[in-house]
């Protein structure tokens, strides 16, 4: 037999209707995939981009050593973009006169180009929105944060001295893109240009300088870049991404990706159920089509390549069309949505239409090819007795095969173990618990139906006598409202998490070097002028020197988890003292002290303990200004560290810090229009350092805004997709209901009655589905919550309601509307052609 | 009934058995059942429901194999064969008349004829299933699909279909047990008269008595053994 032959006879099966479904469900499954990949991509191209202005580059090569040109010319060499920044503290003179005012400032000298992701913000005044500018300063020009005008009582115009060098103040800068890396570096910033740098003398060898090579251009390009340079960079030379360079927004986009990645995953599983259970209706239908094509002398190995041309001429229509439908799909999305989406998203690239593509193909191998391959061994003897059907042992092993290859397409396309895993052992475990459920119920129901009206009677009746196949329809259709259910759930989760960490009233400015005689005024102006309701820490700087009489240095040695080389345990760090535990703290280990304690005693971070192999009891040796101080570690906590308020690695006892002159900070909201407050406090208290990160405020907030919008588009995609299973699996058991109701129609039953059978089967069936799928995502959120988000569980009581009417409301819907042929065909009709 | 004496035997069974295993124990369908027919013969087989006509039937056409014993056709121990060397042997040389049809629903008369043929990938079907549809007199209805055709018709173009194989060996079973009598009798006269001009052996399962009177011979089967 030719394969063009094969294809003649997949046409005319096409051409008969008979391939329709199974083609559909190839379409939709291939379109959804296809759409939530092209807009994933899409909007994770745009999401890391836009995140990239956190560093103002996709990737940076930092040091505290001026970068090899070994560097730049691989990079050169690589076509990626470049620019360097140094950063370093120095003393800025508001004029070169004698005894003129001055002011510790962060100078960021950068190279033309800066920033290579994200934008400069100036300003002709100090504390106002600014402008975007492109350029950098000028050759001998220098842009100065809003703080220093009044503290040092500048204009736009006047010159400053930074070292030996003298700068005209061009512009206000208002804000520079990677200034979140450096939140805690106090100072006020000051951006000149790096050929200036020399003529300032402020960097010789031993000085405190942080130089930057930042990068930006194809992921590729910049991987390839990082495997060449390797070698060079340890130890001096450290290479940073977005996911290193700033932890909560690292994570938010972690947790992002790990969620369109679920969505994705969701959309395959239900994908390839709705085209198993449509390619079972096709090969279920075509035992007799190959039994009469035996007789006349197909052989099985003829009869297996007949229909794998079938399913490779419906895979490539089906690809095709699912391809430019899912095209459509998103670029109807992007449409719509594109007034909401508040950025620009890149062009989509050809992988997630590969991606589309494969996964078509795959899921019909995996899903439609076995059913379809057991036609081969049907038996020639059905053409004449009807019972003889395919073997269970090569049904067995089809379906073997099919488990096997949904799961490895799911952990190919989800790249994600873990969180497959998961999905996967909470998908099956609960597919097991849900058959057995469904028996229950099934049984349950039946015994309830023998005291209900005749309709219900029917409709019960209808669902026993088809046992197995009501059984395996609750589990599916249970887990189709179960994936959504969980899809649901973590999405809310993962909102309410992202907004309780940033409320609209976070702390956007902290206050610094606050002196003690200034507290009590400056704590009297905040309450005042903002809605400021918290206290003043005192802050000291000091670094360990010791535990238990171990130098901290040997300590760190033996007992440090490995990566801790950048926040070493001897590093100077900010120190504070408490009588409480402070708000957004928990203790995880032993008890506060009592506020009145004498004892020398500190509180520790739980993950900075944990990391130096510090525990409760140990004695630690400070050196602060010179001085040494012993204390114990009393208890262990852990810190919001996105909470926005001043938060410390090590809290002291009060009685420890006693002979310490310590200066105050806090942190504080201030609305956007109520920034000239900050001119009141700076001229009152000119020495105090108020820091703004209401710019990074904004840029985390607009973020979450964005991820939002995109965990919503997946979760209505991946509706899409369900319904698609359910369609699919109310048609596979379609023609048996044809039969049955055609048969009650003849012995009498009303129009009237089989469409209230039929409702109630379809209600009872989608009521019972969802009951278990309650059961199964209260299982699956609990682990996915504990497990791979780390969100914590809450349980959800609405569940077991919404659950089943969500089910019964749907099947009953989507039925429906399958069967109203049914019910209004002459049973004459409804027998000839079940016949 | 009549003999045909002095032509050569196409299709011989000896000591066929048949039995499946049941929840009651070993079920014997068939037990030591002998025959054999010439080119050209027509041989009614008998019995009563349950009587293994059918399962008969379909070891002589190699749809199924014998528990022991064995069969040859047109030269061929087929009872020893594959499946897959079975099957090319059905398609060289038998063909089918069921009870229930068995056309195929989502193809037209015309290619439910062509498919014998098709799949032996010959050239010419198209031609060949328009003269056989011509000869069955459904040469009007050539594009039609199976549900819009009545009985008659369905077993008319079932018909065409197993002659445009050109068997040498006509397997019937029970052909005419679908139709009401005056459509069966005209169904049974276009499958002798068909039989008759392509000179093939023509086994026919039947309980119609009136029908095995007109083959050359019969067989009768009671509880899987042969009696007449």
């Amino acid at each position: 037999m030719s394969p063009a032959f094969a294809l003649r006879l997949a046409a005319r099966d096409g051409r008969s209707g008979e391939l329709r479904l199974l083609l559909a469900a190839i379409v939709v499954a291939v379109a959804s995939v296809t759409a939530v990949a092209l807009f994933a991509d899409r909007l994770q191209q745009a999401l890391l981009s836009e995140s990239a202005t956190f560093l103002g580059a996709d990737r940076i090569i930092g040091s505290s050593r001026p970068v090899p040109d070994a560097f730049r010319e691989a990079a050169a060499a690589r076509g990626l973009s470049q620019t360097d920044t140094i950063a370093f503290p120095s003393m800025l003179f508001a004029s070169d006169a004698a005894g003129a005012a001055n002011q510790l400032v962060g100078v960021k000298a950068v190279g033309p180009g800066y920033p290579l992701r994200g934008v400069l913000r100036v300003a002709e005044e100090p504390f106002t929105a600014g402008r975007v500018v492109r350029d950098v300063p000028g050759r001998g020009e220098a842009w100065l944060d809003s703080r220093l005008f009044p503290a040092l009582n500048l204009r736009l115009g006047d010159t400053v001295a930074i070292g030996r060098a003298r700068l005209a103040i061009s512009a206000v800068l208002v804000s520079e893109p990677d200034r979140g890396g450096s939140v805690f570096d106090f100072a006020p910033r000051v951006l000149m240009r790096v050929e200036d740098v020399p003529a300032t003398g402020a960097v010789q060898p031993g000085s405190r300088v942080s130089y930057r090579l930042l990068l930006a251009g194809e992921a590729a390009q910049l991987d390839g870049l990082r495997n060449e340079i390797e070698p060079l960079l340890v130890p001096n030379y450290r290479w940073r991404g977005i996911q290193e360079a700033n932890r909560s927004i690292g994570d938010a986009l972690e947790r992002a990706e790990s969620f369109l990645l679920l969505g994705s995953l969701l959309a395959v599983i239900l994908a390839g159920v709705a085209v198993a259970l449509s390619a079972h209706r096709y090969a279920r239908r075509h035992y007799d089509h190959v039994g009469v094509m035996k007789t006349l002398g197909a052989t099985p190995a003829e009869v297996l390549w007949t229909y794998l041309a079938a399913l490779a001429a419906v895979g490539a229509v089906g690809v095709a069309a699912g391809l430019a439908l899912g095209g459509v799909v998103h670029f109807g999305i992007v449409a719509s949505l594109g007034a909401y989406l508040p950025i620009t998203l890149p062009a989509p690239g050809w992988q997630p239409v590969g991606l589309g593509a494969a996964t078509g193909f795959i899921c019909l191998m995996a899903f439609a090819l076995p059913p379809l391959a057991a036609l081969r061994d049907v038996s020639p003897m059905r053409v004449l007795r009807r019972d003889f059907q395919a073997s269970a042992k090569s049904q067995a092993a089809t379906y073997g095969s099919a488990a096997a290859g949904a799961l490895g397409l799911v952990i190919w396309y989800s790249d994600g173990v873990w969180l497959t895993l998961w999905t996967l052992a909470g998908s099956l475990g609960v597919a097991a618990a849900f058959a057995l459920m469904g028996l229950g119920l099934l049984r349950g129901g039946h015994v309830a139906g023998m005291q209900a009206g005749s309709a219900w009677r029917l409709a019960l009746g209808a669902l026993r006598r088809r046992h197995w196949e009501s059984v395996a329809q609750i589990t599916i259709f249970g887990l189709a409202i179960m994936l959504l259910l969980v899809l649901l759930l973590i999405r809310t989760a993962l909102l309410d998490q992202w907004r309780a960490q940033l409320p609209e009233d976070a702390p956007n400015h902290f206050v610094m070097n606050v002196a003690d005689d200034e507290v009590a005024a400056v704590q009297a102006l905040l309450t005042e002028h903002t809605d400021y309701s918290g206290r003043l820490f005192p802050m000291i700087r000091g670094r360990v020197t010791a535990v238990n009489d171990v130098p901290a240095d040997e300590w760190e040695r033996e007992r440090a988890m490995p990566g801790m080389d950048d926040d070493r345990l001897r590093s100077e760090r900010n120190l504070t003292w408490s009588d409480a535990l402070p708000g957004n703290n928990t203790l995880v280990e032993s008890q506060w002290w009592p506020a009145d304690t004498a004892e020398r005693l500190i509180s520790l971070e739980d993950e900075y303990a944990r990391s130096y192999g510090l525990s409760v009891g140990d004695e630690l040796a400070f050196d602060i200004g010179g001085l040494a101080v012993h204390a114990r570690v009393a208890n262990l906590r852990e810190v919001e560290w996105d909470s926005l308020q001043p938060n410390f690695f090590i809290i002291f006892s009060r009685a420890a810090l006693a002979d310490f002159r310590t200066t105050h900070m806090t942190s504080f909201h201030l609305e956007p229009g109520a920034k000239r407050f900050l001119n009141r406090l700076l001229s009152e208290h000119p020495t105090i350092t108020v820091i703004e990160i209401d710019a990074i405020v904004r840029q985390v907030r607009s973020i979450v805004a964005r991820v939002t919008q995109a965990i919503e588009l997946v979760l209505a995609l991946v509706l899409g997709a369900g319904a698609l299973v359910l369609v699919a699996s109310i048609q596979a058991s379609h023609d048996a209901r044809m039969r049955e109701h055609a048969l009650v129609r003849t012995l009498g039953g009303t129009m009237r009655l089989i469409a209230g059978a039929l409702a109630s089967e379809f209600a009872a069936l989608g009521a019972f589905a969802g009951l278990v799928a309650a059961v199964g995502a209260e299982v699956t959120t609990f682990i996915l919550q504990e497990q791979v988000f780390h969100l914590g569980y809450q349980p959800n009581p609405w569940l077991w309601l919404v659950g089943p009417a969500l089910g019964a409301v749907f099947v009953t819907f989507v039925g429906g509307l399958g069967a109203r042929r049914l019910v209004r065909s002459p049973p004459v009709l409804v027998l000839r052609e079940s016949r | 009934m009549t003999d045909v004496p002095g032509k050569s035997c196409i299709l011989r069974a000896t000591r066929l058995c048949k039995s499946v295993p049941t929840a009651e124990g070993e079920l014997v369908i068939l037990d030591g059942v002998d025959f054999e027919a010439a080119a050209g013969e027509s041989v009614a087989v008998m019995g009563a429901s349950g009587s293994g006509k059918t399962t008969l039937l379909g070891i002589l056409a190699g749809l199924d194999l014998p528990t022991d014993g064995s069969v040859w056709l047109d030269g061929d121990e087929i009872s020893a064969l594959s499946e897959e060397a079975r099957a090319r042997v059905r398609g060289r040389c038998v063909g089918f008349v069921f009870q229930s049809f068995q056309l195929i629903e989502s193809l037209s008369a015309l290619e439910n004829v062509m498919l014998p043929a098709e799949l032996r990938g010959e050239g010419g079907a198209k031609a060949d299933a328009r003269t056989f549809l011509d000869r069955v007199g459904l040469g009007h209805r050539l594009t039609h699909y199976p549900r819009q055709l009545s009985g008659g018709e369905q077993q008319r173009v079932a018909i065409a279909r197993a002659f445009a194989s050109r068997p040498k060996v006509l397997f019937a079973d029970e052909p005419t047990g679908n139709l009401d009598t005056g459509t069966g009798k005209r169904v049974v006269e276009l499958l002798f008269d068909l039989n008759r001009d392509s000179n093939a052996t023509l086994v026919l399962v039947t309980h119609d008595a009136a029908l095995a009177e007109r083959c050359n011979r019969a067989i009768a089967l009671d509880g899987g053994r042969r009696v007449a």
